[in-house]
């Protein structure tokens, strides 16, 4: 059954409890939504009875042997725009550029559990009150009505409070956003998580009274991932490289189970906000970190992609993150810590390569595949001369590669750079040079990096650049999708 | 390996020696100063590492 209700505007969304059963908790749902939605949403279809797989696997495994009866089933809401139109009898969604999935701003599925009842949900973050910068998203798929239609998004729910808690919810996520953006791994439901935490079936409510930080580690290891735990240091609220490795994690695409000691509380940590370009003269060299606004976490208690400010926000900040572990893929050992350290000393390479002043620039370091980066090149190919355009391609990079940018505070303001770093991600910690590439716009520095022990001297070429002195040198954001408010 | 090495890097024209003075200096700072600091780093990292992971999280 299907049930289309035209919202004016978003305080439309009251009428919700004359359609579900309070089992679904319509009222607190709508207040959220309220609250938590833009105007943008103008038309809401409810389709009931929907199956949901996450839900099923706590039903069949808690629900289900509880003395209370509980639905099987749950409630799907969905959300378009104004220009979606529903027709009752053919139960036919269409709007006029035929195009629906332009007009589709995701879903929400609602469980019949009395409390904490918003389940699955896929929703774009342009329609989110509140939400800026840019996130890590994924194309979902929705089936609907023989319809097939797509929301780019982050996974988020609420925790189930009696099987679940903050930590399995962060987690969930996570993994859920990995099955959807990357084949090699496999999709995780919630009854899943909660197994995959503990060494044994600890049954009933025990996974309710919580994860130690040591569970959600061994939960991304189930997962066929290798999560590096990387903590910040004790007593030090600032320790800026613990922050810069954050934000370096969050550009590369990795979204980060952070943790918060004193709150004992979990979230995913999905995307950031710039801070208006500054002038600062005379501020010494800075990080991507230091021009950091805020950052976008999906947190269980609230609708996703909430924004936190770096010191003293509502409902916390950015300081209250202690800690994060990063889900990593197989083959990246040279730790952020090591990329941290080494980047500024590119700059004593700065007389060869042709690089600014060190106290004028902005350093932001990043993960990427060597695959990704000649993508990039590819689709930039007039802004690199032809000779460093076939070094970039001929490179055998391993699958991974650090990325070292360094820009003035101008360039990082218009987007562009004024050199940049490729490091091998599978080097060692005692590598003395894990570069394969090192240019600017005037020279390129080529590191033959295949012979182990070979003398670095001898190893490394340069190449003399023409025609890049007046063109763009784009800084490569690859992996966050911009958030544009609806 | 030569081989190899020739089929990826010798074909592209206008590749000359770099100077090696900047790059043993690069080289000899990053051996004696920066890996040390690194390693004392990820060793610190990793020391805190194995408290955090008592940390309870469940609200």
């Amino acid at each position: 059954m299907y049930t289309w209700i035209p919202l004016t505007t978003a305080a439309d969304l009251t009428k919700l409890k004359d359609f579900v059963t309070p089992e679904y908790k319509p009222e607190q749902v709508a207040d959220k939504l309220i609250n938590g939605i833009s105007n943008a949403v103008k038309g809401l279809l409810i389709e009931h009875g929907y199956v949901d797989k996450d839900y099923r696997s706590t039903y069949y495994n808690f629900y289900s042997k509880k003395g209370q009866k509980y639905n099987a089933d749950c409630v799907r809401l969905h959300f378009f725009d104004e220009t979606v139109d529903f027709d009752k009898t053919y139960l036919r969604l269409s709007c006029k550029d035929k195009e629906l999935h332009d007009h589709y701003f995701g879903y929400m599925v609602l469980r019949p559990t009395g409390i904490a009842t918003i389940g699955r949900s896929v929703l774009t973050p342009d329609v989110r009150s509140g939400a800026t910068g840019s996130i890590i998203a994924a194309y979902h798929y929705v089936h609907l009505l023989g319809y097939t239609l797509r929301v780019q998004g982050f996974p988020s729910m609420d925790q189930h409070v009696d099987i679940s808690v903050c930590a399995h919810v962060a987690c969930w996520s996570i993994l859920r956003h990995y099955s959807v953006d990357q084949s090699n791994y496999r999709e995780h439901l919630v009854h899943d998580i909660t197994l995959m935490a503990q060494q044994f079936n600890p049954g009933g409510l025990v996974p309710s009274r919580g994860l130690e930080l040591s569970h959600a580690e061994r939960v991304f290891q189930q997962a066929g991932t290798f999560p590096m735990n990387i903590a910040r240091r004790d007593g030090d609220v600032t320790d800026p490289s613990f922050y810069r490795q954050l934000i370096a994690y969050v550009e590369s695409g990795f979204p980060l189970f952070a943790a918060m000691h004193k709150r004992k509380h979990a979230i995913a940590v999905i995307g950031c906000a710039w801070r208006a370009p500054i002038d600062e003269v005379g501020a010494g060299m800075r990080y991507a970190w230091d021009e950091v606004k805020s950052l976008v976490v999906v947190d269980d208690n609230y609708l996703p992609y909430l924004s936190i400010s770096r010191q003293g926000g509502s409902p916390y900040a950015i300081e209250d993150i202690d800690d994060f572990i990063v889900a990593l893929p197989e083959k990246i050992y040279y730790p952020a810590d090591a990329v941290d350290g080494l980047a500024p000393t590119l700059f004593r390479l700065g007389t060869v390569v042709g690089l600014p002043p060190q106290d004028e620039t902005i350093i932001r370091y990043f993960i990427s595949t060597g695959s990704a980066f000649r993508r990039f090149v590819r689709e930039r190919e007039s802004e690199f001369d032809t000779k460093l355009f076939e070094v970039i391609m001929a490179l055998p990079y391993a699958q991974y590669v650090w990325v070292v940018e360094i820009s003035t505070g101008a360039q990082w303001a218009s987007g562009q750079i004024a050199a940049r770093a490729v490091l091998d991600a599978t080097a060692s910690l005692r590598d003395p040079v894990p570069l394969w590439l090192f240019h600017s716009r005037a020279r390129a520095l080529i590191f033959d990096r295949r012979t182990v022990g070979s003398d670095v001297t001898k190893s490394v070429s340069v190449l003399e650049l023409t025609g890049m002195e007046q063109t763009a040198l784009t800084c490569m954001t690859q992996n966050l999708r911009p958030t544009q408010s609806k | 390996m030569n081989n190899e090495k020739a089929v990826v890097i010798d074909p592209i024209s206008g590749l000359s020696p770099a100077d090696p003075t900047a790059l043993m200096d690069f080289a000899r700072e990053m051996t004696e100063e920066v890996i040390p600091k690194i390693v004392k780093v990820v060793e610190e990292r990793r020391l805190r590492a194995t408290e955090t992971r008592l940390w309870q999280l469940k609200c």
